[in-house]
């Protein structure tokens, strides 16, 4: 069966910048998380697979065919973009019937106004563009991408700016798209968003694919990453020398009288171990703080390995 | 693609820049009226002088290029060219729509005003004639060019006005050669020859004029569709 999605060894330059290396991956139906820190090369893959930029080396292909050459393609490809740019002066109802008109979809107005109730809008709102929220403005990207029901959508940071409700709101929308056989791609620098999709995930940091496959295995390779710990505790010395002893750490600093830092090999192993530790010593565990649990760390791991 | 033509029309038409260039063709009309009141059944030659000088030289060329620059290069630069380009469209549909839009825009805020300054010269429906047809095929070529122009360089604006000030207007008369890269000096001769004057100069003969100008607007649409078919959008 023809993947919906397939870059094979896909690069993309800018003059002397490498904005994506490499990059090789196939998609089927499903939801696909493009997980990375901002400027990864999230966007860049995403212009790549819609072809909107040509890859500088490399394949890029959707539903088997060249997107920069056929634009036939597009009649099945939903898109919502990362800038924010609308027609300005245009009723949501009318840029939404654009799409859905330049589509062919029957009865565009009608098919318009449904998606737009579909992201909670008011297809009878007649203000511009212009005048809408930036959450609003998203929603309304959302609903030009959905209006031709697609087959392929690309999301491009699509929960950005959109509020805990629209956000859960549009989330189950997608992940019902993607159980009914749509191939929907979102990126996303918010690992906790990511879980929320409950999919696939690919990994992306300086341009290269890093990493691939079901979440939890993802976050597991997360999980058991090194790490630096602060440990808050009335005998921090103690603490560290157990915490030695017992081979959960490969470093101990102690930073003050009552704070230690620790350098773990093993993630995992450290959570199993620090109790019984602290126990052993007599210490009482007063705070444990990971010191480099923040995305870009992860994505720097992810990266050396 | 009446949707998007009306899409088109309406980004491209601000209030502020209809009237500016409205203003433009007000001016054509009073410039017409004093020649005329001057010299009452004015000679030919003034006032093809008038809508050579005026019309031809800065009205056509400046208008057709605020219109056709911006009609995809505004898109192309704030973002919004995306929305046209995932269409499963062709490519050329795309441009013949953008420029469709630029004439609907251009077109009346030249070949009207300076048609009236023709009539206020008080010269004849030959002058008037000639007029509008000259200016007709120059806002068709200019919008060609500046179309291609507007996706192919950023400040299309910039660009456009010198090549219109400084190209057309010194370095193409620096000799005849030059002056054929001109659009100017195509446009005048399809005045000078139509109103049978001398004024506005007929440096080549009708049809070779009207052909440069057509094909001058379909090489400029070509180009487009060429470079939107190859552009990277944001």
């Amino acid at each position: 069966m023809t993947p919906v999605v397939e870059l094979d060894r896909a690069s993309k330059w800018f003059d002397d910048v490498v904005a994506v290396s490499e990059v090789s991956f196939s998609l089927g139906p499903g939801v696909t998380a493009l997980l990375g820190p901002n400027g990864a090369g999230k966007s860049t893959v995403l212009r790549l697979v819609c072809g909107l930029a040509s890859p500088s080396q490399g394949q890029v292909r959707i539903f088997g065919g060249d997107p920069r050459a056929d634009h036939r393609l597009y009649r099945r490809v939903g898109l919502v973009p990362q800038q924010q740019a609308l027609f300005d002066g245009m009723t949501a109802l009318r840029f939404v019937s654009l799409t859905a008109s330049l589509h062919g979809v029957t009865a565009p107005g009608a098919t318009a106004a449904e998606a737009l109730r579909v992201v909670e809008l008011d297809p009878g709102d007649e203000r511009g563009l212009e005048t809408y929220s930036k959450g609003m403005r998203q929603r309304v990207k959302v609903a030009q991408a959905l209006v031709h029901d697609p087959d392929l959508l690309v999301l491009d940071e699509p929960l950005d700016g959109l509020d805990p409700r629209q956000r859960a709101r549009l989330i189950g929308l997608f992940r019902r798209l993607g159980e009914q056989g749509r191939c929907v791609l979102v990126s996303s620098h918010v690992l906790e968003e990511v879980e929320r999709w409950g999919s696939r995930v690919l990994v992306l940091a300086q341009g290269r694919l890093v990493a691939e496959g079901d979440f939890h295995a993802i976050r597991d390779l997360m999980e058991d990453r090194p790490r630096r710990i602060r440990l808050r505790s009335d005998r921090p010395q103690a603490l560290g020398a157990e915490l030695l002893a017992a081979g959960a750490v490969a470093g101990v600093t102690v930073t003050g009288p009552d704070a230690v830092v620790v350098d773990t090999v093993d993630g995992a192993a450290f959570g199993r171990m620090v109790a019984p530790a602290a126990r052993a010593a007599g210490a009482r565990l007063l705070e444990v703080v990971p010191l480099d649990d923040d995305l870009e760390s992860v994505f720097r791991y992810l990266v050396g390995r | 693609m009446a949707l998007l033509w009306r899409t088109l029309v309406g980004a491209s038409a601000g209030r502020g820049r209809l009237a500016g260039l409205a203003g433009l063709g007000v001016v054509a009309v009073l410039l017409g009226a004093n020649l005329g009141a001057e010299a009452a059944g004015g000679s030919p030659d003034q006032g093809a002088d008038l809508v050579s000088a005026y019309g031809l030289s800065l009205l056509v060329p400046v208008v057709t290029l605020v219109f056709a620059s911006s009609v995809l290069g505004d898109p192309s630069e704030d973002g919004t060219l995306v929305y046209l380009w995932l269409q499963p469209v062709p490519r050329w549909q795309l441009v013949l729509t953008a420029l469709g839009a630029a004439l609907t825009l251009a077109l009346p805020l030249t070949v009207v005003p300076l048609g009236l300054a023709a009539a206020a010269t008080g010269s004849g429906l030959g002058l008037v004639t000639a007029t509008v047809v000259s200016c007709t095929l120059g806002v068709v070529a200019y919008a060609g060019v500046f179309a291609w122009l507007g996706l192919r360089v950023r400040r299309a604006l910039l660009w456009g006005v010198l090549y219109v000030l400084v190209w057309e207007g010194f370095v193409a008369r620096a000799g005849d050669t030059v002056a054929l890269l001109a659009l100017r000096t195509s446009t005048r001769s399809v005045l000078a020859h139509l109103s049978a004057t001398t004024a506005a100069g007929a440096e080549s003969s009708l049809l070779v004029s009207v052909a440069i100008l057509l094909l001058a607007g379909a090489g400029g649409f070509a180009l487009a569709v060429r470079r939107l078919t190859r552009h990277e959008v944001a």
